[in-house]
């Protein structure tokens, strides 16, 4: 792993101030009760407001932007091209190619260029939850790249990276099946938080609130064909508020759809050649 | 392409007859080899059919129900330089599991706890796309699955491994090896750690301040003098393969490649989930998932009481008990016969 040696990272004993800046934030989050930090209630399908927008990279065949209270994501989409590895199975239908990248920038703590282990299981849960949605049998011999940088990571990164990139891939022309739209959601106990921040993803793992119940759950849903494309759960639930969470995170999804298809459909205007009448 | 399909279904012999030429094939192929020990195999269309009737009517290919686990075979204690080991056998998967307690630094948002590290390799041994880089990516996808199905309070007592909070900690390092790729890698992987965690021995320690106030570590001599894990909360995982309108709970390689979506479930022994994910290319009814999910939960609770029997009973023997090892006894005696 190559070192950085333009930065002088103090004697070995030295420990971040940054970790004990997250303790007392930790505090800070636990002592309110009902309401959450931002102004939402908890137990209610109450998921932040979206600016989304395509269109913005000019050399991508399709790009999309996405801002869920402050976290951010860019998604661009390249393709189809043709591929260079050729198997049998790319013969017969198209393959696509996923990748997910923080900006090291992005978090908390300054994070590395080189992708992490998490950055591949994100990348691989986020082609699990777009391959349904898209119709890879008209593509055949050809591949499909998405990358999806994360510019600002403040909660639900998968969820709105799945969103990001499907939206992506419809402003790139890519024939799909429907829009593939991403909820998460944040179990404690008996409460759920929908579309958490951070801080309520990882700060309340340190306090010591509920035993039972704690855990974060994943959806990745196709709206008009009613089916789960991509699911991830983590923590420890019982299978009662597993099926609860799944359900509320398909709510949560069919509150994101009407603003996601205004916003591509405003998209397609603006490229749409101007009508002669 | 018509093809009709008469089965003949008994006992673990079926044959199917092709009114097109009329191929006659016995034991689960229908004009195409299945080729074992491979991570893929190439399924025709009318065998994907056949599989698909099959498990309509709960009988799949080798007999089984919807439900069962094909023969599991656990034996522990299987590699003398670690701490604990475990290899499981299921059907013609093969996994070994050793895992290794090194005193480490814990981690700066728990100080009071140790941490488990898992690391997965695939071995060329499997099949050959493994070699070199291949099996990286596979064993990634485990590793970090892995990661997941753990990260909760109660599976394992991170406490325990505490030595002197913020300073020292057990470190336990679980390395899976797959020796043998048939399919339902997650559910074998996920018991050998559940049995090679069960058989760990951490040796005691003794921390003694010396003059300048520097603490120092002493491993007590006795090599019998050693922690045991609590392995109740350890979850295992059930992997359920979506094969047409109903699910299977350890798919070979020939039926997964007939199903386009599966779930991974982790079940503790008292029934809490700690880690559901979807794999595979295709999407999932909302109902489906609700109905595996169950599904996978009852199998899961199942199968922990007879494994923590099975292992209590495999260390109650002691000495007397007959080792196994790596090699059937039956293959040992074909080898020396060779010219």
């Amino acid at each position: 792993m190559p070192t950085d040696t333009k930065r002088v990272r103090g004697p070995e004993v030295s420990q971040s101030p940054s970790l004990f800046l997250w303790k007392s934030a930790a505090k800070k989050s636990t002592a309110s009760n009902d309401a959450r930090v931002d102004g939402r209630q908890r137990g209610q399908v109450d998921v932040r407001s979206v600016f989304v927008r395509c269109g913005l990279i000019s050399q991508a065949k399709g790009s999309a932007y996405i801002e869920a209270g402050n976290t951010k994501l860019i998604c661009c989409v390249y393709g189809p091209r043709e591929t260079e590895r050729k198997d049998e199975t790319d013969m017969k239908s198209g393959r696509l190619i996923t990748d997910m990248r923080f900006a090291p920038f992005s978090c908390r703590e300054r994070g590395s260029w080189i992708q992490g282990s998490d950055e591949k299981d994100l990348s691989l849960m986020l082609l699990e939850s777009l391959r349904p949605g898209v119709c890879l049998h008209k593509y055949p011999r050809s591949q499909i790249e998405v990358n999806v940088m994360v510019l600002e990571n403040d909660g639900s990164v998968l969820a709105h990276a799945v969103t990001c990139a499907s939206m992506a891939l419809a402003d790139a022309g890519i024939e799909m099946y429907d829009l593939v739209l991403g909820c998460s959601i944040r179990q404690e106990g008996a409460t759920y938080l929908i579309d958490p921040t951070f801080l309520e993803e990882n700060g309340c793992n340190l306090a010591s609130g509920s035993r039972e119940n704690l855990g974060s759950l994943t959806v990745a849903f196709l709206p008009s064909l009613n089916q789960i494309s991509g699911l991830q759960s983590d923590g420890e639930m019982g299978e009662d508020t597993l099926t609860g969470g799944v359900r509320t995170c398909i709510e949560g999804c069919f509150k994101l759809y009407p603003v996601i298809q205004q916003a591509l459909s405003k998209a397609v205007r603006r490229k749409a050649p101007p009508s002669e009448s | 392409m018509e093809n009709v399909l008469c089965l003949n279904r008994s006992t673990g012999d079926t044959s199917v007859a092709c009114c097109m030429g009329s191929l006659r094939t016995r034991k689960n192929t229908c004009g195409v080899s299945v080729q074992r020990i491979m991570a893929t195999v190439q399924v025709s269309e009318a065998e994907k059919v056949y599989v698909l009737h099959g498990v309509r009517d709960d009988l799949r290919v080798d007999g089984r129900g919807c439900e069962d686990y094909r023969h599991m075979e656990i034996e522990t204690e299987m590699v003398s330089n670690t701490d604990g080991s475990a290899k499981v056998t299921l059907g013609h998967t093969d996994v070994l599991v050793g895992v290794k307690a090194e005193i480490g630094k814990p981690r700066p948002m728990v100080p009071d706890e140790g941490y488990l590290e898992f690391f997965v390799d695939c071995s060329a041994n499997a099949t050959p796309e493994f070699e070199g880089r291949g099996g990286d990516e596979l064993g990634m996808e485990l590793s970090n699955t892995l990661y997941k199905v753990f990260n909760n309070r109660y599976s394992v007592d991170l406490k325990s491994l505490s030595i002197s909070p913020g300073e020292h900690c057990w470190v336990l390092y679980v390395d899976v090896l797959l020796l043998q790729c048939d399919g339902n890698l997650f559910d074998a992987i996920s018991v050998a750690i559940k049995a090679a965690l069960f058989n760990t021995k951490i040796p005691k320690v003794h921390i003694s301040e010396d003059e300048e106030g520097g603490k120092e570590i002493e491993l007590s001599d006795d090599p019998y003098d050693c922690m045991r894990l609590n392995v109740e909360n350890v979850p295992c995982i059930v992997t359920l393969c979506k094969v047409g309108h109903r699910h299977v709970v350890d798919a070979t390689l020939q039926e997964k490649a007939c199903s386009v979506a599966s779930l991974i479930i982790s079940v503790t022994h008292k029934g809490t989930v700690t880690c559901v994910r979807k794999v595979g290319g295709g999407s999932l009814d909302p109902e489906s998932i609700f109905e595996m999910t169950e599904t996978g939960k009852r199998v899961g609770k199942a199968l922990h009481a007879p494994l923590m029997e099975l292992l209590q009973e495999e260390e109650s023997l002691g000495k007397k008990r007959q080792k196994v090892g790596f090699l059937d006894t039956t293959l040992i005696v074909a080898v020396s016969h060779c010219p």
